[in-house]
Parts: structure tokens; C-alpha cells; sequence
């Protein structure tokens, strides 16, 4: 209980943050675009399209992320064929001219094709009840101002649709942020993961665990700060038209 | 496959019930006793919370308000990081990592349910309590009797996705060692090497199958029996309430 970490601790704790943003950041960027198709394809009038999608939120939604990171870490390696888990093990970097961009090691692309397939569902029903949100009113009077059904779903639906799921959504990225402590379970090193690397090393387990969840806290309180932002900047938009 | 199968099917025994007869309790059952544990004290958490919320205002609430707050904020992980190795180097007690498990998803689990039973106390109306309050009951009891009653069946679609991803949770209990369901997985897996995808895919579907008939099983307990009691309730309306996960 005596004394702060030392300096090289800290790093490890922040490099574990740096580790926590970059994989939430990835995850929400590929699970909005991912969820977006989801939601449309819920509401396809294809039934078949309807149906499967129906079946990937059943499943994706009702067993724990820790199974379905498990089984994209142990399970798909087994899958693949082995130059190809090879080439994934080895690093490898692109020369941009100003920065280096490595590629991820096997536990980041694990981690974050697993927290993509689970938060799709979630981000995907939150676009959905989104688009039902909108009156069907919208959408006829759309269509009597002779807008094409594209048009109408690009200039009316989809801009009311987008603020009526924002605050949902950003609940859903703040549990992107929080799920993201669950890799550590496949070796990830993240935040939580640091911190019970620091913890075993200097048995400061108050000052390990209390900083990362001061960093989860201030990264969530970041998300609502810019959620607020945003509904401003919209409302505001609102008034001007 | 059929090996994996005739793999999968000797340990089935063990992936259910874990050395039950013979050693302590573990697999799915100690996930189903641990989700029913949490959801019973996240239950009561959650109402106390909510009911905290309806009655206090100002410096009380914001207090309130920011311990709500706390809990939502954190990830799981780390609220059973605090108790399971934070509780035995302050207090010199060794906490069993299942009582850490079911304490922090109770914690956490009530600390969603307090806004969903605050919601639910005001949708339900100024006009009630008012009503109820010019009758002559006391505050406690227009909440009693008045608020909560028409509060109850708002809530519950809240209540059921809660639980429902309460049995998804246990299996957070896998970080610090204790033998549910998804702990034993990984620990056949290890002990078998080649039928991760199988071993996984089962456990999968395992939980899948918990949690969907747990929530028909809820759904119909709950608001089966309100809709037959007052038709007039439109559970459309609430059925789309977002989950709090």
C-alpha cells in the first residue's frame, strides 16, 4: 500500500491503455458499418435475408463473448490452413514514408474480429429500432414530393433515423470500451491485462487497479462528453433549417 | 466429426455438472446457480436503487447518482479484479473467487436495473402519485401500493434482458479460476488440443440455449400473466426497451 508505481510500471499501464483504444476504436469503426447492413437487412424485404440475419443476432446475442473469443482464437487457428497461421504470426510492417504500420499480432486480430461479430448484433438492433422510430408518415409524404425510395431513405429516413439511435449507440460504444477488457482472457495485452501484469510485479494492487479504472472511467466520460457534443451540433442543425 | 463427437459426449458429464457426486459443483449448473444468485440480489439492488432515485433529490441524488454511475462506467472484469485480489490484501480475508463473481455482477447488474426502475416509476405518472398522495397515503405508500405495481410491468422487459445477460456474465468467472461452463471448456480444450472449433461451437451452444429458454421462460412469467390481468397493457411498446448490455 506504500508509495506510487515506478515509471516503467506506468508506461506498462498506458501502453495496455493505447492498446484498450486502439482495439475500441477499431471495433466501433467495422461494427457501425457492419451493423448499419445488419439493420438493413433485418428489414429486407427478402425473406431469406430477413431470416439469416434474424438467426446471426439469435446467436451472436446470446453466448458470452469470452466462448466466442475462445473459439476465434484456439478454434479458427486450427481452421486455417497453416501458411496462412504463419504468415499471421510473423510481423510484418507497410512503409508509409512518415510512420510504420504493423500488422496486428494474432490476439489483436482475434479480438477484434470477435468483439466485431458481438457488438454488431447489439449496434445493428440499435439502427434498427432507429429506422422504426421514424413515422411512417415520413415516409409517405417522401414519396409525395416524388422522391425515389432511394432518395427519400438517404435525404429523410436515414438523417432522423441516425439521431433517434444516438445516444443508444454511444451506450453501445462505451460497452465496446468495457468488452474490450475480455481479451485479455485470449492474451491481449489491453488495459485490465497490464494492470494484473503490474499487480503480480509489485504486489501495489490498490495503485495497479485503481489507475486503469480511473483510465476506463475518464474514456467513458469521454464518450458522453462527445455524445453530448454531438446531440448539440444536431439540434442546433435543426433550428437553422 | 465423430470423433469430435464421441469426444465431446464423454465429457459431457463433466462440461454439466463438473465432479459433482464426487467434488463440488461446477459446469452449466454452477453457471445457472450463479445467474440466479446475481439475479435475485441485482433484482433487489436494482429496485432499492430505482426507488432511491424516485425519492431523493438534490445532494442525496447526485450522490447516488455518481455510485450508480460508477458501477455502469467500469467494466466487470475489473470491479472482480477489486474484490478478488484488492478484499484479501486489505482485510486479510480470502474472498472464494465465486462469491467475488456473483457480488460484482450483482453490483453491476443492479446498478442498470436502478434506471430502468426509475423509468419505469416515472412513466408510470405525476397524476398517480398525486392521486395517490391526496387520497392520504404517505409517499412510501403511494410507492408501495400505487407507483410500483403499474412500475412492474413497464420494467420487465428491462429485468429479463438483464438476467439474460447475466448467465452470458458468469462466464467472466473463467479470469479468476472458478469451473463454469466456460472454464471447463477451455480446460477440455487444453486437455483434448485438437476439437477447439467443436468444443467451442457446443459451449456455444449450450449457453444459447440457456439463455433463449430463460427468456421465453421470463417473457411469459412476467408479461404473459400482466397482459391477462389488464388486456389493455400494450406490451409492443415496451417489448423494444434497448438492452442495457
Amino acid at each position: 500500500m506504500n508509495g506510487w508505481l515506478a515509471p516503467k510500471y506506468l508506461i506498462w499501464l498506458l501502453q495496455g491503455f493505447g492498446m484498450t483504444l486502439g482495439l475500441s476504436v477499431t471495433v466501433i469503426v467495422t461494427a457501425t458499418l457492419c451493423g448499419c447492413l445488419l439493420a438493413l437487412a433485418r428489414t429486407s424485404r427478402t425473406v431469406p435475408v430477413r431470416r439469416a440475419a434474424a438467426l446471426y443476432v439469435l446467436v451472436f446475442r446470446n453466448s458470452p463473448l469470452i466462448v466466442q473469443l475462445l473459439f476465434w482464437y484456439f478454434g479458427v487457428a486450427t481452421l486455417l490452413p497453416e501458411a496462412a497461421m504463419t504468415w499471421l504470426n510473423t510481423s510484418h510492417a507497410v512503409d508509409l514514408g512518415v510512420f510504420k504500420l504493423h500488422w496486428p499480432s494474432f490476439e489483436f486480430v482475434a479480438g477484434w474480429i470477435g468483439l466485431t461479430c458481438y457488438s454488431t448484433t447489439f449496434i445493428g438492433e440499435e439502427f434498427r429500432s432507429g429506422l422504426s422510430g421514424v413515422p411512417a408518415g415520413q415516409h409517405n409524404a417522401a414519396a409525395a414530393l416524388g422522391l425515389t425510395p432511394l432518395a427519400a431513405f438517404v435525404h429523410v429516413i436515414l438523417p432522423q433515423a441516425v439521431r433517434i439511435a444516438t445516444p443508444p449507440l454511444f451506450g453501445q460504444y462505451m460497452n465496446i470500451v468495457k468488452n474490450s477488457s475480455l481479451t485479455m482472457a485470449i492474451g491481449l495485452a489491453e488495459l485490465s491485462y497490464s494492470s494484473r501484469q503490474v499487480d503480480t510485479e509489485t504486489f501495489k494492487t490498490f495503485q495497479a487497479f485503481g489507475l486503469a479504472t480511473v483510465l476506463y472511467i475518464l474514456t467513458i466520460a469521454m464518450l458522453e462528453v462527445v455524445l453530448v457534443a454531438v446531440q448539440r451540433s444536431g439540434s442546433r442543425a435543426t433550428v437553422r433549417r | 466429426m465423430n470423433d469430435a463427437l464421441s469426444a465431446i459426449l464423454s465429457n459431457l458429464p463433466y462440461l454439466l455438472v463438473g465432479t459433482f457426486p464426487d467434488g463440488p459443483l461446477g459446469g452449466a449448473a454452477l453457471t445457472l446457480v450463479m445467474a440466479s444468485i446475481s439475479a435475485v440480489s441485482s433484482a433487489i439492488l436494482g429496485l432499492a436503487g430505482g426507488i432511491g432515485l424516485a425519492m431523493t433529490r438534490g445532494v442525496s441524488h447526485l450522490i447516488l447518482l455518481a455510485g450508480i454511475g460508477f458501477f455502469r462506467a467500469i467494466p466487470v472484469l475489473m470491479l472482480i479484479f477489486w474484490t478478488f485480489f484488492l478484499l484479501p490484501v486489505l482485510l486479510h480475508i480470502n474472498v472464494p473467487g465465486l462469491a467475488t463473481v456473483v457480488a460484482a455482477l450483482s453490483l453491476i447488474g443492479g446498478a442498470y436495473l436502478s434506471h430502468s426502475v426509475h423509468a419505469g416509476i416515472e412513466a408510470v405518472g405525476r397524476e398517480q402519485r398525486q392521486a395517490a398522495l391526496s387520497l392520504g397515503l404517505t409517499r412510501w405508500q403511494a410507492m408501495r401500493h400505487v407507483l410500483l405495481p403499474q412500475a412492474v410491468r413497464i420494467m420487465a422487459p428491462s429485468f429479463i434482458n438483464q438476467w439474460v445477460s447475466l448467465v452470458k456474465d458468469t462466464s467472466l468467472a473463467y479470469i479468476v479460476g472458478v469451473p463454469e461452463l466456460a472454464f471447463l471448456a477451455n480446460q477440455v480444450n487444453s486437455r483434448l488440443m485438437i476439437y477447439p472449433v467443436q468444443i467451442f461451437l457446443f459451449v456455444g451452444l449450450v449457453y444459447l440455449i440457456l439463455c433463449t429458454s430463460l427468456d421465453a421462460l421470463a417473457t411469459r412469467l412476467l408479461l404473459g400473466r400482466a397482459q391477462s390481468a389488464e388486456p389493455r397493457v400494450t406490451a409492443p411498446a415496451v417489448a423494444i426497451v434497448p438492452s442495457p448490455d
